[in-house]
């Protein structure tokens, strides 16, 4: 074993030790700074879980918020003062990934003959549908006062109401969505879901229920959404229809088409680009959407498959990791 | 098993593509539909595999009437299917290419996991495959990058994979040089098997004259001759229909000839239809 290959493992080691500090370290810093940690993990989880749809089944879906407000609005209304009920906080996590898995199915029926441009708009309009409803189902929703109050939350005994205890949560939730998606990814499932990105009616020709196929895409990514607005509500403790608008969707998908479709990596960075941008810019908050364009239209012509290489990929990386502690001598 | 087109009609608007066609297809043999250009061959595919609905009529696969199945439902009953111009998925391996055709039928498989193949039964299955087409060495290659000749090998790769009962394959030949062709040709020959019944479809006559066990001849979407290839050579009906008549025949065999000495071009390439 030569010098260089234990020097490349001092590095690895290092690099990795640098990621697991840092990410310690984030509950020290300030509490602004905790919160745009915060920020970045749902995004992640979001824009991690809506690239099943845009980035592996090749759906553009612009309504993906919408899911985001199902779960959001499961806790506003399960755990408050709304209805008197007050269901633990775990429990209304399943209950809102599951109403975000009914909702993305039922977007998915209406759509799934639809392909581009007509998908895309299809889906902007159940998003604006979702939120103009809870906008006006007062009796439910408290129309745009939004519901206050919502239940401190606790999850196993151990609160949660700081930034703090939301960003353990929230870490762990996003390492659990990643690795669950990187998974299937590699699965027969991912291997289908690329193929139907690239041609549909052969995918239909081997055999494969394409209907299936999509639902399966919509119910598990708009259940992950669902996911992330029961811990957005839970977090914020207040939800109105504002939180939930067309320009959440976009930059949910902003995020995937920055940092690249269909690939974890990319999705993790540009979800990071996308929340720090304008707080770095926060002087600037009135041209926020103005540099969005820029730095979107910046990156698609520099660099169209987006920030990071396909290549880069979780799958990368690992092999890279594996190969240089199993067998240093292919690397 | 067989596969019978019972009196089957396909209407485009107010063209007539098939009219009243009757045909049957047994396993075990390699079975090759020609005809002029707009005769209605591929249509015939389409309709089997599920891509054209019937407009009257019956397509039947032993006992079960396939035309009112969508299309997914017929290739789970044992048809596959090659495209005309290529549709691999580019953007995957040559592997994956495979691997998919093995994604579960229903959900209950995919749920259960009954009667699903295991990863390494999958994998095994489709090295397999790949070792029977040459195709080993580029297997973690991204089919888009392959050279169009083993992409038309990969196509058929995937139509056999699956071990399916009836293979339609639509124009296998097309854009491949002599050589390739002949390959194509020998390499077709070679999967034909008795629980398995080939159907082609293709324009280079050297291929099927060679390899076809029987040859339908359509001309504007009517059976005009079914036989041997022996048969259906020196009918006379089909050489005026499909070759012209016989001394043109000769003149442009020469020329075709001639040309591909000189330059490659494809037996066929000087062949008009009067």
């Amino acid at each position: 074993m030569g010098n260089s290959v234990i020097a490349r493992r001092l590095g690895l080691l290092a690099v990795l030790a640098l990621c697991v500090v840092l990410l310690a370290l984030v509950p020290y810093f300030p509490s602004y700074y905790v919160r745009v940690v915060d920020s970045i993990l749902i995004y992640i989880i979001l824009a991690v879980g809506l690239n099943l749809v845009v980035g592996y089944a090749g759906l553009l879906d612009l309504g993906f918020i919408a899911f985001y407000a199902v779960g959001a609005y499961a806790y506003a209304m399960l755990a408050s003062g709304q209805f008197d009920i007050h269901l633990p906080f775990i429990v209304v996590l399943f209950i809102g990934a599951a109403a975000g898995a009914i909702a993305g199915i039922l977007l998915g029926f209406p759509v799934l003959k639809l392909r581009g441009d007509y998908l895309a708009i299809v889906t902007l309009s159940f998003g604006e549908i979702i939120r103009i409803a809870i906008n006006n189902a007062d009796d439910l929703t408290n129309g745009p006062q939004g519901i206050a109050g919502l239940d401190r939350a606790s999850l196993f005994g151990l609160p949660l109401t700081t930034p703090v205890h939301f960003y353990w949560l929230l870490l762990v939730l996003a390492i659990i969505v990643c690795a669950g998606v990187y998974y299937m990814e590699r699965s027969i499932l991912g291997k289908a879901w690329r193929a139907l990105r690239e041609d549909q009616d052969v995918v239909r020709g081997l055999g494969i229920n394409t209907t299936t196929l999509k639902l399966l895409a919509f119910a598990l990514s708009a259940a992950i959404g669902g996911a992330g607005g029961v811990i957005f509500g839970a977090f914020q403790r207040f939800v109105s229809p504002e939180s939930f608008t067309f320009q959440e969707s976009l930059l949910v998908v902003l995020i995937i088409i920055i940092g690249g479709v269909g690939n974890i990596v990319g999705v993790i960075a540009g979800a990071v680009v996308l929340v720090v941008l304008p707080e770095i810019l926060h002087f600037a908050a009135q041209y926020r959407l103005l540099i969005y364009g820029v730095v979107l239209v910046t990156v698609i012509v520099l660099r169209p498959g987006g920030l990071v290489s396909p290549r880069f990929n979780l799958g990368f990386i690992i092999r890279k990791v594996r190969t240089l502690w199993l067998s240093p001598s292919k690397t | 098993m067989a596969l019978a087109l019972e009196n089957v009609s396909k209407h485009f608007g107010s063209l007539v593509a098939i009219r009243n066609l009757s045909l049957s297809f047994d396993v075990g043999s390699i079975y090759s539909i020609i005809g002029p250009n707009g005769a209605g061959k591929s249509t015939v595919v389409n309709m089997i595999a599920g891509s054209y609905a019937v407009t009257s009529g019956t397509i039947r696969l032993g006992e079960t009437a396939l035309n009112r199945l969508p299309k997914h439902r017929i290739a789970q009953l044992g048809v596959s299917r090659t495209y005309q111009n290529l549709r691999l998925f580019d953007g995957m391996t040559v592997l994956e290419n495979l691997e998919v055709c093995f994604f579960p039928q229903s959900w209950l498989t995919f749920l259960t996991g009954a009667k699903r193949l295991s990863k390494a039964e999958r994998l095994e299955i489709c090295h397999a495959c790949l070792a029977e087409f040459h195709l080993s060495d580029v297997a973690d290659v991204l089919a888009g990058d392959l050279p169009y000749g083993r992409q038309k090998i990969l196509e058929l790769a995937r139509a056999f994979v699956t071990q399916a009962p009836i293979v339609l394959l639509d124009e296998p030949a097309a854009g491949l040089n002599h050589t390739e062709t002949k390959d194509m040709a020998a390499m077709i020959a070679g999967l034909k098997r008795e629980d398995r019944a080939i159907i082609l479809v293709e324009h280079d006559m050297d291929m099927v004259m060679s390899i076809s066990d029987r040859i339908d001849v359509l001309n504007y979407g009517e059976l005009l001759c079914s036989g041997t290839p022996d048969l259906v050579r020196t009918n006379e009906r089909v050489q005026e229909a499909y070759l012209g008549t016989t001394e043109e025949l000769d003149d442009i065999r020469k020329l075709a000839q001639s040309r591909r000495a000189q330059g490659g071009l494809r037996a066929n390439a000087g062949i008009v239809r009067h």
